[in-house]
């Protein structure tokens, strides 16, 4: 019921226009962002690829509020955040949008539970509400049985596990991942791409993944292809779901 | 709420060790130093706390104990008229030069002519009966056992006081003096010890015993209002003997000294303190800059690196409070003069205290690093 049609094109819920960032580190001058404009819809697992340094981090940074552009404007969920100050940016961030990252970055005295409990805890959540909500969140990524451990009784698999389901458990509108299976082994990979994939579909997030790792690109809904601070092409593919097969287009 | 403060404290308890223990070692530091001070500055007012009287009454302004000057006679029958007073008793002081049997030459001593009766209140606590009785023998006096070396005498041997033969009847514990040596006398035999003539009909103190201790307060009150007997002044004994010690310390430079010793503390302290939160705040930094990305402000972090901070602020005290307890113990188990009150515990804990919160506010700073962008480079 609540699966976006194949057929409807789901919503746009989050826009760069125009968007430029450079960087200086002493007499270097050096842009990471040429003038960017995107549309990243809801419901679709959009990955943007590209070689290292090509500025596809520095783009994640910006669409999820983490660093602000030197030019242009970022749209999330309706709201301007390149208007909001440093405090309301925070609270945006709090209610709208969950992360994982390449390193998972849990914390080593805490059990799985607790991880993801963690954050909820800050949303003013009822301890009971909170726990109840962290303990689905990581039945949806498959550790119901091994919420009890901490990392280090985890594998790297387990850990980004627990850092998406520390995600989702805020049940974010936003998405972002940064490279999460360049840790991790082929049967793992597989394995948070799928989660990933899922939570699209299903919660109707907008997933937005950052990645070099070739395995991803034949999962994706969206792959963009980024090189210096361009985007190079745009291709929707639904290789499973959808009969059409992917377009190729020149970026804007 | 996830503790997240005592739980990483509790899980990485080696990273926060090093953090705990200064602070305990800081505390323990403050409060011996405190002790002993006190124990050796508190042995100032000797005279006082050694003795069961409860309002002294001497002249007026008189800083120490040891520096009384004479007052008149009549202030006895003063006190002894207020219906309050069940006892006076006076305290005759000789400051005089004592010549051994020995080679020791002249050493300054401190003579405490006393009531030497039973219920005497002049060094109840100090002498037994038993030895004050001996003090009635014609030229006898008590000297301490720590004495006895630089006055170059043993029980039984004679000595010469101001000129005046004089035998050592016996010794008493705990009675040692500041910058000279004691001597118990009876009251007698101090008057003929003091070779002051301006000093007849007048004595240095006078003592007197309350029905009722705990209105001593009032009753000095009361007394010092009146000057039928020339000018003379009344304090409880607890106000008198904190007087005394008072002047010891800071006339002797050592309350500077403390003061000085305990900023050291501190600040070693601190700056150990501080260098272990702040590891512990680089340490985790990633997973701050984690919940700063999921959108936890950077107060709620900097709470929890506070809360971290009053921990390691707390376990560090219980560790001074056990340390400082079995030293102090042991302290008092060979004689060592320390004395420390509650309330002088409860600033060394607080200066603890502020330790450990003066560092936390120090880690908070490198809280800074926890930029959540820099988890995408």
């Amino acid at each position: 019921m609540n699966q976006p049609s194949p057929h409807t094109i789901p919503p746009v819920s989050l826009q760069a226009r125009h968007v430029s960032k450079s960087f200086s580190s002493g007499p270097i001058h050096h842009t990471v962002l040429h003038d960017l404009t995107l549309d990243i819809r809801a419901g679709e697992l959009t990955l943007i690829s590209g070689p290292s340094g090509c500025g596809k981090s520095t783009l994640l940074a910006i669409l999820s509020g983490l660093q602000r552009p030197d030019q242009g404007q970022v749209v999330a969920l309706g709201e301007d955040l390149t208007l909001l100050n440093t405090r309301a940016l925070e609270r945006f961030r709090l209610l709208h949008t969950g992360f994982v990252f390449q390193g998972f970055n849990l914390f080593p005295a805490l059990n799985a539970l607790e991880q993801v409990e963690l954050p909820l805890s800050y949303l003013g959540l009822p301890p009971g509400d909170a726990r109840r909500r962290a303990i689905a969140s990581l039945e949806e990524v498959g550790l119901g049985p091994r919420m009890g451990l901490r990392p280090s009784e985890l594998s790297g698999g387990e850990k980004q596990r627990v850092a998406i389901a520390r995600a989702l458990a805020k049940e974010p509108g936003l998405l972002f991942a940064d490279e999460p299976t360049s840790a991790l082994d082929a049967a793992n990979g597989q394995i948070i791409i799928d989660i990933l994939h899922r939570i699209a579909r299903t919660h109707g997030t907008t997933v937005l993944c950052v990645s070099h790792d070739p395995r991803l690109v034949g999962h994706a809904d969206r792959v963009l292809a980024m090189e210096d601070g361009r985007i190079l092409s745009d291709r929707v593919s639904s290789p499973i779901s959808t009969p059409t097969s992917g377009i190729e287009e020149p970026s804007a | 709420m996830v503790a997240l403060a005592r739980k990483t404290l509790i899980y990485e308890w080696r990273r926060f060790l090093p953090a705990i223990l200064a602070v305990g070692f800081a505390g323990l530091l403050q409060l011996l130093q405190a002790a002993l001070v006190l124990g050796i500055f508190g042995s100032a007012s000797v005279y006082i706390t050694g003795s069961s009287a409860d309002l002294w009454a001497g002249y007026p302004g008189t800083q120490s104990v040891n520096l009384g000057r004479s007052i008149d006679n009549g202030v006895e029958m003063r006190l002894r008229m207020d219906p309050a007073v069940t006892a006076v008793e006076p305290f005759h002081w000789v400051d005089a030069d004592w010549r051994g049997p020995n080679d020791t030459g002249g050493v300054s001593v401190f003579v405490s002519g006393i009531n030497t009766r039973a219920d005497g209140m002049l060094f109840a606590h100090a002498l037994p009966p038993s030895l004050r009785q001996r003090l009635n023998e014609p030229d006898a006096v008590i000297v301490d056992r720590a004495d006895l070396d630089s006055l170059g005498v043993s029980v039984g041997d004679s000595a010469v006081i101001n000129g005046h033969r004089v035998r050592v009847v016996g010794v008493s514990n705990g009675l040692r003096a500041l910058g000279g040596v004691n001597v118990v006398a009876s009251l007698t035999t101090a008057a003929e010890l003091d070779t002051d003539p301006t000093n007849a009909n007048r004595m240095t103190y006078f003592v007197a015993r309350l029905r009722h201790p705990a209105n001593a307060r009032e009753v000095a009150e009361r007394l010092r209002g009146n000057h039928a007997f020339g000018s003379y002044d009344v304090w409880t004994a607890r106000d008198f003997a904190r007087r005394s010690q008072l002047y010891w310390i800071f006339d002797t430079g050592a309350g500077a000294g403390v003061l000085f010793l305990a900023g050291i503390v501190f600040l070693v302290g601190a700056v150990i303190t501080s260098q272990t939160l702040v590891a512990a705040v680089i340490g985790s930094v990633r997973e701050y800059a984690t919940l700063n990305a999921l959108g936890v402000g950077v107060g709620a972090l900097r709470k929890v690196v506070m809360e971290q901070a009053f921990w390691v602020g707390a376990l560090g005290l219980v560790g001074s409070t056990v340390m400082g307890a079995i030293a102090l113990a042991f302290a008092r188990s060979r004689s060592v003069p320390v004395a420390l009150g509650p309330g002088v515990a409860l600033v060394c804990i607080m200066l603890s205290m502020a330790l450990a919160i003066v560092s936390g506010l120090a880690a908070m700073r490198s809280l800074r690093r926890a930029d959540p962008a820099t988890l995408l480079r």
